[in-house]
């Protein structure tokens, strides 16, 4: 097999602009996903009976469906339901959103619930509404216990953004691919590919670990 | 400054205070002795309204803890407490802690709060170590920080909820110190403590509690001196 590595320089333009479409998804990923992870989670653990059920359902629907499944839902189905066109990229990012959202929501629920009753009461006993405990003890210490579980989360939002290719987003992956079928070349290709993503992920993993030290209590 | 109008707290079925009635005036120290289980913590934790009652009123400066969450936070701001695992914010240092209160609940600047907080830490000798986080101080250093938090947002009434049970006994002096000054300033307190000395030397009332009940409420160097009833004197003989 002869290898042609000034493929790796060709393809390189093309590539990076698939990762501009990646780092898109991935981030309104990342921000959506921490909103709607924490009105969920915060629902679960602190909601009423209502917003309690319907944290729960949303939960247990995305979680016990593939994410593949969900965006073909979203993108294809969707449309006929509501009579609405979306675009393959605004498919992506709400399916991403919503989807991390419901792993998130565990996760922040957890840590909530890991803050010791007495530390809130210490909080309440001084005066303070419950909004007011939650905003300025509850969540500070919460934040710092969901950091590790909430880092490989994100991560996984990252890897997520592949998997739409199924729906033709010009991400990442997909790029790859149309590179690929111009040249031939799968080996260097993809090669190129998992060496971006590589570098991506390590600097955003790295990123959190330093993250997670900072906020280290002595 | 503390009434119980025939307060009842229940949890289910479980009665836990039976009808209580009890008053404390301004600048008395209630100290309140009985064994586990007798309702004490309940007691304590009605009176800021970190329990709701049952039944019957409870009135803190005139205002009852059946009123609306103003009213309830009202009371809370004027009812220091003082738990017996302490429950300092551990994300913050020392003067963190102290100026929590003060700033959060009290509205501060953060440079009032700052000198409010220094000036507690001194009071409860911690002024040196103000820059610590609770993990970094012993256990006698917390609750002292804890007082310190609480005294903070300028309570007119303490609670203190076995302050020093969760204290080795060579650590539990600091604690009693302090609270022993704060009684000669004259700030009225409620102490659930096992502290036999602290009640007949700082106490000014003495309530024997049992079953949800007040059994016994009088001075203590009397109550102590001859016990007036055989599960009191028992009791009595149990602690020291
Ligand atoms: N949150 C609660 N739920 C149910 N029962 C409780 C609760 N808190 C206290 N109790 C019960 O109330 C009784 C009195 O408790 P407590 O006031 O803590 O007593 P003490 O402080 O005198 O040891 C105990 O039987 C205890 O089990
Ligand atoms: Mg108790």
């Amino acid at each position: 097999m002869n290898l042609d590595w000034s493929v790796l320089i060709s393809a390189f333009p093309d590539l990076m602009q698939g990762l501009q479409v990646t780092l898109l998804i991935a981030i309104s990923g990342l921000a959506g996903g921490i909103v709607s992870g924490v009105v969920a989670g915060v629902a679960l653990e602190y909601g009423g009976r209502i917003s309690n059920v319907l944290a729960h359902i949303y939960v247990a629907l995305i979680r016990g469906t593939p994410i593949v499944v969900q965006v073909m839902f979203i993108f294809f189905a969707l449309p006929l339901i509501a009579g609405i066109r979306i675009s393959s990229i605004d498919a992506a990012i709400i399916t991403i959103i919503i989807n991390s959202g419901a792993y998130n929501a565990e996760i922040i629920r957890g840590a909530l619930n890991s803050v010791p009753g007495g530390i809130q009461e210490a909080g309440l006993a001084m005066g303070l509404s419950f909004p007011a405990v939650l905003a300025h003890i509850i969540a500070p210490l919460a934040f710092r216990r969901s950091l590790p579980a909430m880092g490989n989360q994100l991560v996984n939002v990252v890897k997520d953004t592949s998997i739409f290719i199924v729906i033709g987003v010009g991400e990442l992956t997909r790029r790859g691919q149309e590179v690929m079928a111009e040249n031939f070349r799968s080996v260097e290709v993809w090669s190129e590919v998992a060496a971006i993503y590589f570098v991506v992920i390590s600097a955003f993993t790295l990123g959190l670990r330093v993250l997670e030290r900072r906020m280290r209590l002595p | 400054m503390i009434e119980f109008r025939q307060t009842t707290k229940r949890f289910g079925d479980h009665v836990v205070l039976r009808p209580v009635e009890l008053s404390v005036k301004s600048g008395e120290v209630a100290v309140i002795i009985g064994p586990s289980g007798s309702g004490k913590s309940t007691m304590l934790r009605c009176v800021n309204a970190l329990e709701k009652i049952s039944g019957g009123d409870l009135l803190v400066n005139e205002l009852s803890v059946l009123g609306s969450s103003a009213d309830i936070r009202q009371i809370r701001r004027q009812a220091g407490m003082v738990f017996q695992q302490f429950n300092l914010f551990p994300n913050l240092t020392a003067l963190q802690n102290v100026m929590f209160g003060p700033i959060r609940a009290k509205k501060y600047s953060k440079s009032e709060a700052k000198e409010i907080a220094k000036a507690l830490l001194g009071k409860v000798g911690l002024f040196e170590r103000k820059n610590h986080y609770p993990s970094q101080l012993s256990g006698g250093q917390q609750q002292r920080v804890a007082i310190a938090r609480a005294l903070a947002v300028q309570p007119r009434l303490m609670l203190f909820d076995e302050p020093t049970s969760a204290l080795d006994p060579e650590l539990r002096q600091e604690v009693m110190k302090v609270m022993q000054t704060l009684a000669m300033e004259g700030m009225t307190m409620m102490v659930v403590t096992h502290e036999m000395h602290f009640a007949r030397q700082v106490g000014s009332r003495l309530i024997f509690m049992e079953n949800g009940r007040v059994v016994h409420d009088g001075e203590p160097a009397a109550l102590l001196s001859s016990p007036p009833s055989e599960r009191f004197h028992n009791f009595l003989q149990h602690v020291q």
